[in-house]
């Protein structure tokens, strides 16, 4: 429960809460409004708000110059496929922490986590010389492995959370009813953490789709994602604010949108399961 | 499927699950089995990688690995490096003023806005949206918005101050605040959201015990109810550390390091040397570093935390 507040302070709020929101959201809705400007509107002074001539050219340009759509496929292949991974090594490491805790689980558990708080740099040339002689450089497969290996952690500390929160007994009683193993856990575990399952992979999508470390740092051309793409228009040459905006605009649409429509999953990811 | 689960649990009768030791250790060691891809990935890759760049920064590794040990010198030298100084002073202003303003700045929004907001998931998901941007297009925003000539100085200088500055990213002695402002940005939104959910989570009896008491709001939010939160704040500082340990993405696309060295961050230090200097050794010396200074932090805040008083 919040403190009690009088009706006056309350609309005050909603309006101060709203009035942050749209500071907060302002950059990218500037940067939207941008993307559909021709470069002279988009440098003029003052700044021009809506009445401009909106134009779509920006966008071809940019998928001319460095094939958006290739980009695009990539980040949804190495995304979802490093998330699908992630849950197949991470359900069974859950549903043991979660339902048979041994002396060790939370030391097991903290550790896990901790390799959160590593620098990746520590790691980068030895993954990079495997990768070199795999031939994995350059390749969605390579990205998808590191990309499953740096979220598990998360992934498994989510599940293990949403786990624990259902009853033991349940899990038991199927057992009772002659359930083996794999039907407890397909069956009766698995339908029931769906929430939580939608809000781990939701999270797990937009922190692999946000990854930027190792793909610029494992990819070249073939495998690059949209990070890369974007990357790729962080050395201004000249300023083209205008294409810039609408290459960002491309790279961040499919999460903003995804984000909308599924905002209670969002919330709940990116918080870390923390905001129910 | 729901309600089928909740039938299966209601038509269950005998409880003793306890009953059949030989079937409890086959459980257990398929628990054990069902860890061991989890286990495995996070030993060799993490430990292994580690263990592996920490043994090579003790050798004269230039283009290629190389095992022809030279004890500290790579050290000596990093430490000689003005770049790498500065790279440190960076991630340490950083780290310091983003842990510092977004918790306080998180629970202060939060506390003013204790209630419920209208269209609330909306409101929580736009607060959201900037976490879910990559650093990359953070920082490519942030860098026009802080540009002198298109950004937010032109706009207030077009409102007649015309002698309004700001222009972090092209002065050196203040350029890393320009980043500090975009990673701000970035992540006190998330901040904001979980102090509120914490907020929502103490009980109203406090408050008006507070307020019979006479207890001024400040006084009762410092000494009550921030003690309260502690989860809260501990799952805040795990996000807000881990983003400072990753610290590179949002430099190399806000200011790519400049003006001259002024932004430069160890990670990228790390990078450069690896690959543009073609200066192995000198990179696993760098990264030993970071590696070192995360331990001297984590790991005494880890046992205090997570040690002793759980294990009884």
């Amino acid at each position: 429960m919040s403190r009690a507040v009088k009706p006056q302070r309350k609309a005050l709020n909603t309006v101060l809460a709203w009035g942050m929101g749209l500071l907060i959201f302002f950059p990218i809705l500037w940067t939207v409004l941008t993307s559909f400007k021709t470069e002279a509107e988009a440098i003029a002074d003052p700044p021009i708000w809506f009445n401009f001539s909106w134009t779509l050219e920006n966008y071809f340009t940019v998928q001319e110059r460095s094939n958006y759509f290739r980009h695009f496929w990539n980040s949804v292949v190495i995304s979802v496929g490093s998330t699908l991974i992630g849950l197949i090594i991470a359900v069974p490491a859950a549903w043991a922490m979660a339902f048979v805790p041994g002396k060790r689980t939370k030391d097991v558990l903290m550790w896990m986590l901790s390799t959160k708080m590593l620098p990746p740099v520590g790691v980068l040339v030895p993954l990079y010389l495997i990768f070199r002689d795999l031939g994995l450089l350059d390749t969605r497969i390579g990205l998808v492995f590191v990309l499953t290996m740096i979220n598990l952690p998360i992934i498994i500390w989510m599940l293990y959370t949403y786990f624990r929160e259902i009853p033991v007994d349940i899990l038991e009683a199927a057992r009772m009813d002659g359930a083996g193993l794999r039907d407890e856990v397909v069956h009766v575990l698995l339908p029931m953490a769906v929430p939580g399952m939608a809000s781990t992979v939701l999270l797990n999508i937009i922190l692999a789709w946000n990854e930027a470390f190792w793909t610029l740092n494992l990819t070249a051309a073939k495998a690059a994602p949209l990070t890369a793409f974007i990357a790729s228009y962080s050395s201004p040459e000249g300023l083209f604010y205008a294409k810039l905006s609408a290459a960002s605009t491309m790279a961040i649409a499919p999460i903003l949108i995804m984000g909308w429509f599924s905002q209670k999953q969002l919330v709940r990811g990116l918080t870390f399961g923390a905001v129910k | 499927m729901r309600a089928e689960a909740a039938a299966t649990g209601r038509g269950a009768t005998s409880p003793p699950p306890s009953a059949a030791p030989p079937r409890r250790l086959l459980r257990n060691l398929t628990a054990k089995i069902a860890a061991i891809p989890m286990v495995l990935t996070a030993l060799v890759v993490f430990l292994g990688g580690t263990v592996w760049t920490v043994v090579y920064s003790f050798t004269s590794s230039r283009m290629l690995p190389r095992a022809e040990f030279v004890g500290l010198e790579q050290y000596d030298r990093l430490w000689s490096t003005r770049r790498w100084v500065i790279s440190i002073e960076n991630l340490a202003i950083y780290g310091l003023c983003s842990l510092v303003f977004s918790l306080v700045i998180g629970f202060v929004l939060a506390a003013l806005l204790d209630q419920k907001i209208r269209y609330e998931n909306a409101f929580r998901t736009i607060l959201l949206y900037p976490f879910a941007l990559s650093f990359i297009v953070t920082g490519l925003v942030w860098q026009w918005i802080l540009d002198p000539e298109f950004g937010l100085q032109s706009i207030i200088r077009g409102l007649g101050f015309e002698n309004f500055t700001f222009d972090p990213l092209y002065n050196p002695d203040i350029a890393i605040f320009g980043i500090l402002i975009a990673g701000l940005w970035q992540g006190t939104g998330l901040i904001m959201i979980l102090m509120l959910a914490g907020l929502r989570g103490i009980d109203g009896e406090i408050w008006k015990a507070s307020r019979v008491d006479g207890i001024p709001a400040w006084k009762t939010y410092l000494f009550i109810i921030v003690p309260m939160m502690r989860p809260v704040f501990i799952t805040a500082l795990v996000l807000i550390t881990s983003g400072i340990v990753k610290l590179y993405d949002l430099v190399v696309a806000q200011t790519g390091g400049g003006p001259g060295i002024a932004t430069e961050v160890p990670a990228k230090y790390v990078y450069d040397y690896m690959f543009g200097g073609q200066n192995l050794g000198q990179g696993f010396a760098a990264s030993t570093m970071m590696l070192l200074a995360v331990a001297i932090v984590v790991i005494p805040w880890a046992m205090l935390e997570f040690g002793g008083k759980r294990r009884g």
